[in-house]
């Protein structure tokens, strides 16, 4: 059995934001594209898949999957692979 | 164009001139996403774990798009994101470009595709798409130069994408 590492204090309490994947709106990727992208990669429904992409074509911009930074960014690698405009910040 | 039949499989037929038209754009589309060549001083560790990417975006519009900042507000993150990240996804862009033409290299006239070259077309229709809607400066409004020769390969390439979306989605 190991021993746990010694907690060390986080300076700031920043860290418990959690971190966001957001898409943004552009004049070339298909709408069909985009909802198919959202499926295939999130797992999401149709539906559901569907609002985003509305969201991203009316609101400019949506969140599309919430979590560490460090799986944000692959999210975010995700989407330029499919060549989706994608960003991440802290979500506060 | 791309369709399903009846018992799921995803097909494809193109005329050969098409076929000549989609080879030129996807040899020229490669030649822009290879890996550029590297600096001689390229830190050997760094580069044997694909982190010696580039830090800057690219001047080019088209690149820019393809590869955009992954942070709006935070340039080291987005320098740090695109170095360990950026060789990675053009590499993807590149090997997708040779699936897709190794496809279209058989002489049968309807090809059926497997769902590995599926996702390639996929992926290569839309990077074709987006270079050209950069170069042709594509909005939601009016364009600019309609008669403009290239905007009928673009409207073709969206539609050509279309019928793919929909034998697959």
């Amino acid at each position: 059995m190991s021993v746990a590492p010694v907690e060390v204090a986080e300076p700031t309490v920043l860290t418990d934001y959690p971190w966001i994947t957001l898409v943004w709106n552009d004049p070339i990727n298909l709408m069909t594209y985009v909802t198919y992208v959202f499926q295939n990669y999130f797992g999401y429904d149709k539906a559901k898949a569907e609002a985003l992409m509305l969201d991203v074509h009316h609101k400019g911009r949506a969140v599309v999957s919430t979590g560490s930074r460090e799986e944000m960014e692959i999210d975010v690698k995700a989407m330029h692979s499919y060549g989706l405009w994608a960003t991440l910040q802290q979500d506060k | 164009m791309f369709k399903r039949s009846l018992t799921g499989r995803v097909t494809l037929r193109l005329e050969e001139f098409e076929k000549n038209v989609l080879q030129d754009f996807i040899r020229e589309f490669a030649n822009l996403v290879a890996v550029p060549d590297e600096p001689a001083e390229t830190d050997p560790l760094a580069r044997m774990l694909g982190m010696n990417g580039p830090t800057e975006i690219s001047d080019d519009p088209a690149l820019a798009r393809l590869f955009p900042h992954a942070y709006l507000d935070d340039a080291e993150a987005a320098a740090d994101f695109r170095r360990y990240t950026e060789p990675e996804l053009r590499g993807v862009k590149v090997k997708a470009t040779q699936t897709v033409l190794e496809s279209m290299a058989l002489e049968a006239e309807k090809i059926t595709l497997s769902n590995v070259e599926q996702l390639a077309w996929l992926q290569v229709l839309n990077d074709l798409r987006l270079v050209l809607g950069v170069r042709l400066n594509i909005t939601d409004g009016e364009r600019e130069d309609p008669d403009e020769p290239l905007f009928q390969v673009y409207d073709w390439l969206t539609w050509l994408q279309g019928t793919l979306i929909d034998s697959i989605a």
